[in-house]
């Protein structure tokens, strides 16, 4: 009976998972394959697209896209949510253009807007990791104090500076039409990509979101590892937020809004990539890159806003959609 | 929760209202004018309305964050509507379309393909405001607004109440009984507790998910409606201010009272419009408002959840041992 059920599962393991071989590599790398293919079509209709100038200003929206969600990849990997990230971005950019326009010199402002992260890390993580509370709620809150900072700081309106300081320097440093930011954030990727798949730390996110309760039992400091995670989150949105400062050089309290669907949607879209709908860093730095070029490529065409607004929507859906039927799908050829 | 224990809460809650109440009075007396209060309870509608919504659906343990955003793709069918010419009736009515079109939308996502409900419905939210810019490309639309009798829904009174308030009041009224008084509530917060058992009690757990969410999307939308006849033009992002005073106003409520349920609801919207007017009446900016309210939601969670305030009172009761 015993040896029955034993070889009747093994068929039902093995052979679908012989036959399904070819989708099981195209789901993994058939993101970057759609991104191929967009940015291709993108460029045959519009030579624009692919011009130097275009193509610079892609890769530093993206980059500091991808600093803003870097934390965020691994919260929801985690199992939790964080939607005050873009609301903190928005603060430190906030703070970053209050300070320089009172006086203060760069270097000061930026360790002002860091601080503005580590400070609202600090407490999402002290009330969603430690006591606990609902991480959504707790963050809609938290967003709503940054960004009602935010604009109290201009008193409502956009802050605009004359001067960009050593971080407007940083931003105009390039190697060829590759900014040296692309370059940091790439190599802050990789790091990341080793920590995630080399590291202990990187098991633990993934085991979290699976079974919290039995993580902690086999002794992992569970509350720990999400304050870490929260306060890389806050210290990440506010690193973007400067950089934004200085690369709009001005402070817009508002710019919160339009990262919002963007930040989640590249993470839950970029989960397709390379593991079957977990949120993984390289996945998201794919999505974002295929997001920037999207949306470029829209405005290029003329789309309006409304229109690309339905695209975000409409991707964020497919993306969700993709990684719960990816799961359904893993889970039963391999069940736990 | 004992009889008792009700009573002591509701005290406390009147107590902090009153409290509230003087000290605003003491800064300017007009807070407790007629017009004020009256202002007031027309701003509590609004919110309220939306709030009451949201509480279904977190009855049932989820979340729905797409109502701010179908509010506003509501507001904008129903100006549309007026603008062509329809009459009142089919306008509200194509308003509160849409948000139970979208509420229904939700819930069948949710409960019927088990997407994660967070970012399923910040997407359709997404969606919806990018719809609502069809109509006009975006800018706002007041068009009719003056001869169609919209504006009598604000202005208008019945049995003595400003008419949101009535709104209001019938709304919470019949969601109460439903709620509290119904078989239907106890399946709501049978699936919220433990959708297993009451999937084998009986209940259509599938079905209350998703009813909940139209309920949600259903609110949101009449809520917009009193928004836009207080404001006179519909515009496509009128619906982004319901979603702080709504959570808000659901949690303080149910941290006041213990649970989640219609009265908790109204007092916590209750709280939150009194001190929001309050505020204005100090002349305090707009962009105040947000960063109040959420303070006060950060302090009423932590401060309400039982491992926070089972810690104050081991401290303080260390104190005074060691006094």
């Amino acid at each position: 009976m015993t040896y029955m059920t034993q070889s009747s599962l093994d068929t039902r393991s093995g052979t679908p998972g012989r036959a399904v071989l070819p989708g099981r590599s195209l789901m993994r790398y058939g993101f970057f394959l759609l991104i191929a293919v967009v940015f291709v079509i993108f460029a045959l209709l519009r030579p624009t697209f692919v011009a130097p100038g275009n193509i610079h200003g892609m890769l530093m929206s993206a980059s500091i896209a991808a600093l803003m969600f870097l934390g965020l990849t691994w919260l929801i990997a985690a199992g939790e949510i964080d939607v005050s990230f873009m609301s903190v971005a928005a603060l430190a950019n906030m703070t970053v253009a209050g300070l320089v326009s009172s006086g203060a010199g760069w270097p000061l402002a930026t360790l002002g807007g860091l601080a503005i992260g580590a400070v609202f890390g600090g407490l999402n993580a002290g009330l969603v990791a430690w006591l606990r509370l609902p991480a959504l709620v707790i963050t809609i809150a938290s967003g709503a104090l940054a960004a009602s900072i935010a604009a109290a700081i201009g008193l409502g309106t956009s802050i605009s500076l004359s001067t960009t300081g050593f971080v407007g320097g940083f931003l105009d440093l390039r190697v060829g039409i590759l900014p040296v930011l692309a370059l940091a954030v790439a190599a802050l990727y990789a790091g990341a990509w080793l920590a995630q798949e080399r590291l202990t730390f990187g098991r633990y996110i993934y085991a979290m979101e699976q079974n919290r309760a039995a993580v902690e039992e086999a002794g992992v400091p569970v509350n720990r590892l999400l304050f870490v995670l929260f306060l890389l989150s806050g210290l990440m949105s506010s690193l973007s937020g400067v950089l934004l400062a200085a690369n709009l050089s001005s402070g817009q309290p508002y710019l919160g809004t339009s990262y919002f669907l963007d930040g989640l949607t590249a993470v839950l879209l970029g989960g397709m990539a390379l593991k079957f709908g977990k949120p993984n860093v390289l996945g998201t730095l794919a999505a974002v890159i295929f997001l920037t070029g999207l949306l470029n490529g829209a405005a290029l065409l003329g789309w309006t806003d409304s229109q690309r607004q339905i695209v975000r929507g409409s991707l964020l859906l497919i993306g969700v959609g993709l990684v719960v039927f990816a799961r359904a799908r893993t889970r039963k050829r391999h069940p736990a | 929760m004992t009889r008792s224990a009700l009573l002591v809460r509701i005290l406390a809650f009147v107590g902090v209202v009153c409290v509230i109440a003087l000290l605003f009075w003491s800064q300017n007396p007009a807070f407790l004018s007629t017009g004020n209060i009256r202002a007031l309870l027309r701003h509590m509608s609004v919110n309220g309305l939306a709030a009451l919504g949201l509480t279904f659906v977190i009855v049932v343990r989820h979340y729905d964050l797409s109502f701010p955003g179908v509010a506003s793709f509501g507001a904008m069918t129903m100006g549309w509507l007026i603008a062509v010419g329809q009459p009142l009736a089919v306008a509200i009515g194509g308003g509160l379309f849409v948000g139970l079109l979208f509420g229904l939308a939700n819930g069948a996502m949710v409960a019927r393909f088990k997407l994660p409900d967070i970012v399923t419905t910040i997407a359709t939210g997404g969606l919806a405001i990018g719809f609502s810019y069809f109509y006009s490309n975006g800018t706002s639309i007041s068009k009719n607004f003056f001869m169609s009798g919209l504006l009598d829904i604000n202005d208008g009174r019945f049995l003595g109440m400003d008419r949101p308030f009535a709104i209001l009041l019938g709304a919470a009224l019949l969601g109460g009984l439903i709620l509290h008084g119904s078989r239907f509530g106890r399946a709501f917060y049978a699936t919220g507790e433990n959708p297993v058992s009451a999937y084998y009690s009986g209940v259509p757990v599938r079905a209350m998910i998703a009813a909940a969410f139209a309920i949600c999307g259903l609110c949101a939308c009449l809520s917009i409606v009193l928004l836009v006849a207080s404001s006179g033009a519909a515009n496509v992002s009128a619906g982004t201010q319901l979603l702080m005073p709504a959570f808000a106003a659901v949690y303080l409520g149910s941290a006041l009272f213990g649970r989640t349920s219609i009265p908790a609801t109204l007092a916590g919207t209750m709280m939150m419009s009194l001190m929001l007017n309050g505020f204005t009446l100090l002349a305090i900016p707009y962009f105040y408002s947000d960063a109040i309210v959420s303070t006060v939601l950060i302090l009423a969670i932590a401060g309400f959840d039982p491992r926070v305030s089972g810690a104050i009172r081991a401290a303080l009761s260390r104190k005074e041992t060691l006094a």
